[in-house]
């Protein structure tokens, strides 16, 4: 019999049925794909770094090295396994040849490097070290996505040709956000090109236990060794490798806990409806003495036919949809190959499945409430005999008497309608939040949140003789250029600055005027004075420094107190950098940086070609190119996310609402009879579950809007935090933000509440009204 | 003859394939304004069909409806809902008022569907026709705070609010103890009385005596009419009586 119940229910719950389904699925596949994408990435990053033997602490330093004096250090370390230096030979974009392409709009370091001694192995796509014979190159693989090359292709770096022997990952270097790349040539090769670049030197430990980081950093910071550079651990190359594919991981699975929501809303609305028709004859079968559980066991077995293929569908599906997605993460780590994957996607489908049931198990606990009596005697739940209000049409309401039913009902059944007003809210809420997180990071000032200020043209000066000349040349050129509209120099050097704990350390510090192109402040302001000072977070971190702290400084000949007026995030030079403005004296440069504004931005391109070519020592890009090739990824990706997010909105909207509607409708049946059979039009009954809609559509895009432009800033804060960005203030565009996104929400509500009112007009009013 | 409603062999079936059939078949009724007509006959005979079909909230697979000179079958929904709303008037034997609204507004809410600037003039009729019909001071009540009988009352002013041509009951007391049913038949003879038509389907041999003509229904035709004289509420029990008299002979 329970059978036949079963089927007769589906068969008359037929759309919701299939959204509870659908969305199970969904939310299933979801959760698997983000279980086994977790799996494999968490496999294959730990199996790169291994195989790679990725150095615990890397120093670049660019300049002459004392190459005993480092051994004698490593060698007096009991904690380091290895040691070794390596050479990266800094070569221009533009002499990189690919047929006809060169890499000299590349914003990346391009250069040559042998393969690693000791330990540092740059791995071929079979995940062997590889060894480049002469005459021979392995591209990074960031170029093979790229389709800059292929195997076989012909090369030519500095004139000298090279036959493309395979691609390397390198499990340094291997991000779109680490600034170098490294190809990797035979040791004859290397030696032949050796001079006709700037050499980088890459410092690097292997440790005993990678927990004596810590310690091995101070010490080596504290034995004033080379440190003209940025200086990176093994957290750090962890954390980029795992970057792009954990930020896909992360956004599965918060969709997937969202779909998951949608599909319990789904069953909310069915059960509820479900049980309010059944009311009477639950209570009349407890008063025949049925036990609840059995009830309750014949609901239960309704869902597990709906929860438990569509999980079962969601994760079979998440087989086909594996394959892109770990193409990514395949090709720049290798085959992770973990057993372990496909069972953690059945774990996530399994999850939500139970989930739903636990949910379903939870809306039945009301039947446990429900007295036969009362069921019996008023024929609905309790909770909706509803009261009138003090709203009254006899009182004046200033609205017609369609507009007044409406919006009576939904004050007088707020707990019905709030579940409506929830979907509506978080409808709003992922249209509006990724919006604004594009518009933000793709808005030219956006780069200023990461250190960079906002400019058009960026020249970089260094590793050549004679830097401050240099870039007051092209600040020279830059001053007589037309078309420039202002520009600045900051040059950078060291001075020996003393932190909280009272220890030594080297600070690069950028000198010049900061309120030219100034950066994002996440706290505090730009220096001014000369005996001002602004740090980036990880060097005020190090120094243990607040805005407002002393911070004593070894500049111009003596030592003295600087004043941190401000704290900025950077992303440039290791992230541990400072601000100043007082004169730079005599202490070396260690690079300069010219930063200029157009008068016609959209040039900026051009005019980099051009500075570019005329001062080829210099790297001269132009700010827009900068952050598209470094971030251009990301932000492609959260644009088409913010699109999809709307999308998925608005069938999210529409789609509930139908529901709900419809779920309405069916609910109130009765009086919908009573109303057609008095004379009301269809229309007007569609006008009064317009106006319910409208209602609580206009509530909750209102609201899903602030919460999106408050709490959804501070989670896309905590998002955007992980590129290291610390203050993240939303630049959203107000017309589509606030106007434009919130109103497609409720249009797709809307007319999915035309669409389900429609059924109103479908009941037999003869035959309704004599039940 | 002057008709303000009439029904010209109405054919009404239900059910489909070899188990349809013709609950109505060829039913011819007429009604002229002002006149009080009951509809009597067994359970299942088709009362509440004919009283459907008559007001147009049903539709009919034969035959001609005509109000007030217009063809119902050729009428399009949204022009049948206009007529029921500003012509007619409806008692149902549930009361059916909307449990959102008090009293007040339940009876007023067709009218300012129309005609909201008029509210205060609705609010001032109705106020005058729940004194009438005793549930004066009831009006902010809920559904759910009145007796049945109360409802069934709101439910005659919330007909009667309009003036309507003809109003339809389909046994309006049938819910109700003989004190209250006898204090509701009285305002409906003091509504016929006023020149509202009215059509009572009732099993009640006391309640049809109310009517100045009682149509018998049986097999889906009138079977009988009973002319009683005019329902002027005199010699009730007398009429009462051939009543019973006609359903004995029936076989009701
Ligand atoms: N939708 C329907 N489908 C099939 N048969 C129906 C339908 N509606 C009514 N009937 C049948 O039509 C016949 C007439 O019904 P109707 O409600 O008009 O009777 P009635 O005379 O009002 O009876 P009662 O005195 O019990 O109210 C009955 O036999 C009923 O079973
Ligand atoms: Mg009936």
């Amino acid at each position: 019999m329970f059978a036949r119940i079963l089927r007769n229910d589906l068969r008359r719950g037929r759309l919701a049925s299939l959204a509870t389904l659908l969305f199970v699925a969904a939310a299933a596949l979801l959760v698997s794909l983000a279980g086994t994408l977790g799996a494999e990435l968490s496999r294959a990053l730990t199996a790169l770094l291994e195989r790679a033997t990725t150095p615990h602490l890397l120093q670049m330093h660019s300049g002459p090295i004392d190459l005993p004096r480092l051994q004698a250090f490593a060698a007096g370390r009991p904690e380091v396994e290895a040691f070794q230096v390596l050479e990266f030979l800094n070569v221009e974009g533009s002499a990189f040849e690919f047929g006809d392409r060169t890499l000299a709009g590349s914003v990346q370091d391009n250069g040559l490097s042998v393969q690693g001694r000791d330990f540092d192995f740059l791995l071929d796509l079979d995940g062997n070290v590889a060894r480049p014979a002469e005459g021979e190159i392995f591209v990074p693989v960031f170029y093979f996505k790229d389709g800059a090359a292929r195997p076989g292709d012909r090369v030519r770096i500095l004139g000298r040709e090279f036959r493309v022997a395979g691609f390397v990952r390198d499990s340094q270097m291997n991000s779109a956000l680490s600034s170098s790349k490294r190809f990797l040539v035979s040791p004859a090769d290397y030696a032949a090109l050796r001079d006709r670049g700037s050499i980088e030197s890459l410092i690097e430990f292997r440790l005993r236990d990678p927990d004596a980081l810590g310690a091995l950093e101070a010490a080596y910071v504290a034995a004033g060794l080379e440190s003209n550079g940025p200086r990176v651990g093994f957290p750090l190359f962890r954390m980029m490798n795992a970057l792009s594919d954990g930020l896909l991981i992360v956004v599965l699975l918060f969709v997937g806990l969202l779909v998951t929501l949608v599909a319990l809303l789904c069953v909310r609305f069915a059960l509820l409806a479900k049980i309010e028709e059944d009311y009477r004859e639950i209570g009349a079968m407890k008063a025949i003495g049925l036990r609840v559980s059995d009830i309750r066991r014949a609901y239960l077995a309704r869902y597990a036919v709906l929860a438990v293929p569509g999980a079962l569908l969601g994760w079979a599906l998440s087989f086909a949809f594996r394959g892109p997605l770990l193409a990514n993460l395949r090709l720049f780590m290798g085959e992770g190959g973990a057993a372990g994957a496909p069972v953690l996607g059945l774990a996530g489908a399994v999850l939500v499945c139970l989930l739903v049931l636990a949910y379903v198990r939870g809306v039945l606990g009301r039947f446990r409430k429900l007295s036969a009596a009362e069921a019996l005697r008023f024929g609905a739940p309790r909770e909706t005999a509803r009261r009138p209000g003090r709203l009254r049409l006899a009182g004046g309401l200033p609205l017609g008497a369609n507009a007044a039913l409406g919006v009576l009902d939904v004050l007088a059944r707020k707990r019905l309608y709030g579940t409506m007003l929830a979907v509506l809210v978080a409808s709003s809420f992922i249209a509006v939040v990724p919006r604004n997180l594009h518009t933000t990071v793709s808005a030219p000032g956006f780069s200023a949140h990461l250190g960079i200020g906002a400019c058009d043209l960026r020249a970089d000066v260094q590793a050549v003789g004679d830097i401050p000349g240099r870039a007051a040349d092209i600040a020279a050129a830059l001053a007589a250029d037309t078309e420039v509209r202002k520009s600045v120099v900051l040059t950078a050097r060291a001075f020996p600055v003393r932190g909280k704990d009272g220890s030594e350390s080297s600070l690069k510090v950028e000198l010049g005027d900061h309120s030219v192109f100034p950066v994002a402040y996440a706290e505090g302001r730009a220096p001014r004075s000369p005996d001002e000072i602004a740090l980036s977070m990880l060097s005020a971190q190090d120094l243990g420094m607040r805005v407002g702290d002393r911070l004593p400084t070894a500049a111009g000949g003596g030592w003295r107190d600087l004043t941190v007026t401000g704290l900025y995030s950077d992303v440039t030079n290791g992230g541990k950098t400072a601000k100043a403005a007082f004169p730079g004296g005599e202490s070396p440069v260690l690079w300069a940086v010219v930063q200029a504004s157009l008068r016609d931005p959209s040039r900026s391109r051009e005019k980099a070609e051009a500075y570019g070519s005329a001062f080829p020592y210099a790297k001269v890009s132009s700010l827009q190119e900068y952050v598209s090739q470094t971030f251009g990824p990301t932000i492609r990706a959260i644009g088409s996310a913010s699109r999809i997010s709307l999308a998925v909105a608005l069938v999210l909207a529409a789609l509930i609402t139908l529901l709900f509607v419809r779920m309405l409708v069916a609910r109130d049946r009765v009086s919908i009879a009573a109303l057609r059979a008095l004379g009301f039009r269809n229309s007007d009954l569609t006008r009064q579950y317009l106006a319910r809609s409208a209602l609580v559509a206009g509530a909750g895009v209102l609201a899903g809007s602030l919460l999106a432009n408050t709490l959804g800033e501070s989670l896309a804060g905590a998002l955007i935090s992980l590129f290291g960005a610390a203050s993240f203030e939303f630049a959203a565009d107000p017309l589509s933000a606030y106007l434009l996104i919130p109103l497609a929400v409720a249009i797709s509500a809307l007319a999915a509440t035309a669409a389900g009112a429609a059924g109103a007009g479908r009941i037999d009013v003869a035959q309704t009204i004599r039940e | 003859m002057n008709t303000i409603l009439s029904g010209e062999r109405i054919v009404k079936s239900f059910g489909d394939g070899a188990e349809r059939r013709n609950v109505l078949d060829g039913v011819s009724v007429e009604i002229r304004p002002g006149e009080f007509v009951s509809i009597m006959g067994p359970s299942g005979s088709g009362k509440t069909t004919l009283l459907y079909s008559l007001s147009g909230m049903d539709r009919v697979d034969g035959g001609r409806i005509l109000f007030e000179g217009r063809d119902l079958s050729g009428m399009r929904d949204d022009d049948l809902a206009d007529l029921r709303r500003r012509r007619m008037g409806f008692v149902f034997q549930q009361p059916t008022l909307l449990g959102n609204l008090d009293l007040l507004d339940n009876i007023i809410l067709p009218a300012v569907r129309d005609d909201r600037r008029g509210t205060d003039r609705h609010v001032e009729k109705a106020r005058d026709l729940m004194r009438r019909t005793g549930i004066a001071g009831l009006e902010r009540r809920s559904v759910s705070q009145v007796s049945g009988g109360q409802l069934q009352r709101a439910g005659i002013c919330r007909a009667l609010l309009r003036d309507p041509a003809v109003l339809f009951g389909d046994e309006p007391t049938g819910a109700l103890n003989s004190a209250s049913a006898r204090e509701i038949l009285d305002i409906l003879s003091e509504v016929n009385a006023a020149g509202t038509a009215v059509l009572l389907v009732t099993h009640d041999a006391a309640v049809a005596a109310r009517a100045g003509r009682v149509l018998f229904l049986r097999d889906g035709r009138i079977d009988r009419e009973l002319e009683l004289g005019p329902p002027d509420g005199r010699g009730l029990e007398d009429r009462a009586l051939r009543v019973s008299e006609a359903m004995r002979e029936l076989g009701i």
